[in-house]
């Protein structure tokens, strides 16, 4: 070997990444100092052995099909963490302070000519544990994040502005293929009076009562959204307004029939409720609500705790 | 415009893109056991703020693949492949793997690269180069986000070449575009290089 020859040999053993030659019938031939130690196997003993008999793990089918491409094509070909998480089993350098039993792996696969032939292939595998651990805690933080963004802290159903989307999307949806749709509003009776004789955590205490009570009386497809401070809404989607009607009858009868516990009171609450049904001329949501709320008022008007239908 | 090509420089950029295209898909076809259609190519300069408009057009893409690529001489750039929903079935059965030895993503990243890799190699060939790539990546893969996902860049380019090639595989009825993207530095470098071909001739 000339100096220059020497050195390089040096350079990709002190490489942090794995460089591993194969020849085109898939027989080590050579790899670097990385792969000798994260494998540990001595290079020596192993040469001229298949890859799949020194790392029985590989998808055997697929990888022949991917060194085809390379030889064939005389392309490189790349697999990245992102779809495959790792390649081969090898341990990695941060055992301790991420979850991951294995190294996490970019693979580039190139084709490697003598005399305007390829008789080799080169397989390049990078560690990047690192980045993928960041990446999944980023991924995770994210969608903590849409869903704070959707759910009221208090009571853990929809908030106003995911409700109003939600609301705006049913509604095309409902114009689009001619479905029904109706709209319960709801609000507490007397909140104010609960507040100032319970204090704000008795208030907050009925509040989640009522969400978790009116929750588990929904189908699947409803939604249900908090529109105000003490102010309740629930889409229902291919509902007419007997359905409708029907549902809010059960609602107001089950939350005032129940007792609320906040430090061994007992509270009892009742709702007003208002119901309406989208209207086939009806161009813009927004008409749905304040149909509902004109019934609400109703209600409230004809003395609490009841429901009423807009007509 | 220093960025502009004569009538004579686009004539030699297209016959070099025509002569990687016929040997491109003839390695394709021969490794895809399937043949394999390259549409005449559309070259056109875009300004950046064109660019989102000119990409997205009428279609609403649902994958978009990409995988930058180097050269010598300056020459380098990013190839883009955009998939239409209904084209990305039948992929796993194109490239010949079982379809549940790979994920959707990595189907649709597979043949990007194969497709851009194997059209840029024999393009540097007519032009005495040799080009590397980065690995390709997955940029949206969700209807509508292309746009989204455009809205968010706000480019370090003012204009670039943009080369539109569509692939079809009749057989598989798979189609996809490929827009080849070359910054405008880069541009100077192609030029510098057609014009030594057209010195040649």
């Amino acid at each position: 070997m000339s100096g220059l020859e020497t050195y390089c040999a040096e350079i990709t053993d002190k490489l942090n990444c794995g460089i591993l030659l194969l020849d085109v019938d898939l027989k080590l031939v050579m790899w670097n100092q990385f792969l000798e130690v994260h494998a540990n196997k001595k290079l020596a003993e192993i040469a001229g052995q298949s890859i799949f008999s020194i790392f029985p793990e590989l998808p055997q089918r697929w990888f022949e099909r991917k060194i085809t491409s390379v030889v064939q094509l005389g392309t490189p070909s790349f697999c990245s963490w992102e779809q495959r998480h790792h390649l081969f089993e090898l341990p990695h350098t941060r055992p301790i302070t991420t979850g991951s039993e294995f190294m996490a792996q970019n693979c580039t696969f190139s084709p490697i000519k003598r005399n305007n032939k390829i008789e080799h292939i080169c397989i390049l595998i990078e560690d990047v544990t690192d980045v993928c651990y960041y990446q999944s805690m980023l991924k995770k933080t994210m969608n903590d994040l849409a869903l704070s963004n959707r759910i009221d802290g208090l009571t853990q159903i929809f908030n106003r502005k995911h409700w109003e989307d939600c609301l705006a999307q049913e509604f095309a949806k409902a114009r689009r293929h001619d479905h029904k749709i109706s709209l319960i509003m709801f609000d507490l009776d007397h909140f104010k009076l609960l507040n100032d004789k319970y204090g704000h955590q008795g208030g907050d205490r009925v509040l989640i009562d009522i969400a978790e009570n009116v929750t588990s009386m929904l189908r699947l497809g409803d939604i249900f959204g908090r529109y105000g401070g003490e102010e309740f809404a629930i889409i229902l989607p291919e509902t007419d307004i007997k359905g409708a009607s029907e549902l809010a009858d059960r609602l107001q009868k089950s939350i005032n029939q129940a007792d609320i516990i906040f430090q061994k009171n007992c509270i009892k609450t009742s709702v007003s409720i208002g119901v309406a049904e989208l209207d086939k001329a009806e161009s813009h949501y927004e008409s749905l609500i304040s149909k509902a709320d004109i019934a609400l008022y109703k209600a409230k008007s004809s003395g609490r705790n009841q429901f009423c239908v807009y007509e | 415009m220093p960025f502009s090509l004569d009538e004579d420089q686009l004539d030699c950029l297209q016959e070099l893109i025509n002569v990687a295209m016929g040997q491109a898909s003839d390695q394709l076809a021969r490794y895809l056991d399937t043949f394999v259609f390259l549409k005449v190519p559309n070259i056109e300069l875009v300004k950046a703020e064109e660019f989102s408009k000119s990409l997205t057009g009428d279609n609403q893409s649902t994958a978009v693949v990409s995988q930058g690529f180097f050269g010598y001489e300056g020459i380098r750039g990013e190839a883009l492949l955009v998939y239409q929903h209904k084209d990305s079935d039948h992929i796993a059965d194109l490239l010949g793997y079982d379809p549940d030895e790979l994920s959707d993503e990595e189907q649709l990243i597979d043949i990007s690269s194969i497709l851009t890799t194997t059209f840029l190699n024999v393009f540097a060939r007519q032009i005495d180069n040799q080009l590397s790539y980065n690995a390709p990546k997955l940029l949206t893969s969700e209807q509508d986000s292309m746009s989204e996902y455009l809205d968010h860049l706000s480019f370090s380019w003012d204009i670039a070449l943009k080369v539109n090639i569509t692939y079809q595989v009749t057989d598989y009825s798979f189609n996809c575009d490929m827009i080849l993207l070359i910054p405008e530095s880069a541009i100077i470098d192609i030029k510098t290089v057609i014009n030594r071909i057209l010195e040649a001739l």
